[in-house]
């Protein structure tokens, strides 16, 4: 994951992903599922780890109805999406959105270990 | 308190004419009256302070206070003016940091008005209010969430640039009370050591990010590193022992003075923190003795040596967090 993202300089909400047009002009979509699926909080990415809580996440995630999220950034380093249902905790690095916009894995390949802060 | 506008009215008795209510209804008619006022007092004290800091750790002991204050002063150093909410109920101590031991608070028509300490400081704290230092403080949950509203409901703090808000050690109900209170958080700094111990439960990390949905503002480590420094003859080898025997070697510069910073408890620790939570690392503070006696003697580090490696430590950890609340919309990031 690139620790050094282009400046993200729009992001279209559409009905089920949105477009992320970055400073350079190249344009990504990314699923909203997607979005859900990487959340960042610290309930979300231990399910991550293995097979079997990773694919149920994946499906919890595809049930919800569909829904566009709010975004608000946060502070100048990421973002966070408010949705009506499911986790609204993660708060997305732009570093994060920038792997998601690759279809790179957004945790580097690292399981999550409970710890910290 | 001023007295209650309010009373009971009942259409149906004859002639529509007021009743007088019972003591009780009276005392409830006045608390729901001061509450809304206190309500409506936090929301306007939101709007007059323009950022509001949590300063938070998981465990006890890792120098949240002295981290408070030192980023309090920092930025009045800058010329920001600053105010510091100490919200350790049980264990205040930010007053003895400040210079302000034995203080008492001002009150003038139901309005606290906090002290001022070193750089014109405002402090607020359970310090003041209590008869002596050696006074335990045993208040049960609600009663302690009662003086956390009003420390924050009914404080004059006036026109403020920053307020540092100062916790106790945990998740407990305190940093939630703070965050539905007062609107507009700008994020938590969460200040660790570099070790092990330093780390905390999960669950507890659940809880709290999805009750207080406070973005993180970055993490801080504290007691970093120690620099021992010292002289010999000049371009020479020196070998020094530090702690756990592990070997540092350094050379004297040509006047024959070196300096050696040895990791007391573990190296990055606060780093590795931030990175596995992906949130910013805001710098690391030595570990300064000087914090401790400046403590007991109520002269802060930062004001005793502001030019000091403390002082410049903390500098550094103000401008990043100023970083990170500079723009809160984002860097020219335009969302449809």
């Amino acid at each position: 994951m690139s620790s050094n993202p282009p400046e993200l300089i729009r992001l279209e909400r559409r009905d089920l992903d949105m477009l992320l047009t970055y400073e350079s002009g190249d344009q990504f979509t990314v699923t909203y599922d997607d979005i859900r699926y990487s959340c960042p909080c610290a309930k979300c990415s231990p399910l991550r780890n293995e097979d079997e809580s990773s694919k149920s996440l994946r499906r919890q995630i595809e049930a919800l109805s569909p829904e566009k999220p709010k975004v608000k950034p946060v502070g100048k380093y990421a973002l966070a999406f408010e949705w009506d249902s499911g986790c609204s905790s993660g708060i997305y690095r732009f570093e994060r959105i920038w792997a998601l916009a690759n279809n790179q894995d957004p945790d580097d390949g690292r399981a999550y270990v409970h710890g910290v802060w | 308190m001023a007295e209650s506008p309010l009373s009971v009215h009942d259409p149906n008795s004859e002639g529509s004419q007021d009743m007088k209510p019972s003591p009780q209804q009276q005392k409830q008619m006045e608390q729901a009256y001061a509450q809304m006022k206190r309500k409506m007092s936090m929301q306007e004290i939101g709007k007059k302070i323009k950022h509001k800091i949590m300063v938070l750790s998981g465990k006890g002991g890792v120098g949240k206070s002295t981290v408070s204050t030192g980023l309090a002063l920092s930025l009045a150093q800058r010329g920001h003016s600053v105010g510091i909410l100490d919200i350790d109920i049980t264990g205040p101590n930010v007053p003895k940091m400040m210079g302000l031991d034995g203080r008492r608070l001002h009150v003038e028509e139901g309005r606290i008005h906090p002290a001022q300490g070193h750089l014109g400081v405002k402090v607020i704290s359970m310090a003041f209010l209590l008869e002596d230092e050696d006074t335990p403080v045993v208040w049960r949950g609600p009663i302690k969430l009662g003086a956390i509203q009003q420390f924050i409901g009914d404080v004059e703090w006036g026109q403020l640039d920053y307020l540092i808000i100062d916790f106790p050690p945990g998740t407990s109900d305190e940093p939630l009370t703070v965050a539905q209170s007062l609107p507009d958080i700008d994020g938590m700094v969460i200040v660790t050591t570099p070790q092990d111990v330093a780390l905390l439960d999960s669950r507890k990390s659940i809880t709290f990010s999805e009750s207080l949905k406070v973005p993180v503002l970055g993490v801080v480590e504290n007691m970093s590193g120690y620099t021992i420094r010292g002289n010999g003859p000049s371009n020479s080898q020196v070998t020094i022992s530090g702690p756990g025997g592990k070997s540092h070697n350094t050379t004297t510069d040509e006047e024959g003075n070196f300096s050696v910073t040895l990791d007391i408890f573990k190296e990055g620790g606060g780093k590795s923190t931030a990175e596995e939570f992906g949130v910013p690392f805001l710098g690391a503070l030595p570990f300064d003795p000087g914090f401790v006696r400046g403590g007991d003697d109520g002269v802060h580090r930062i004001v005793s040596e502001p030019e000091g490696e403390s002082a410049i430590a903390f500098s550094k950890v103000v401008e990043s967090i100023m970083e990170q609340i500079g723009s809160s919309s984002g860097p020219g990031l335009e969302i449809i």
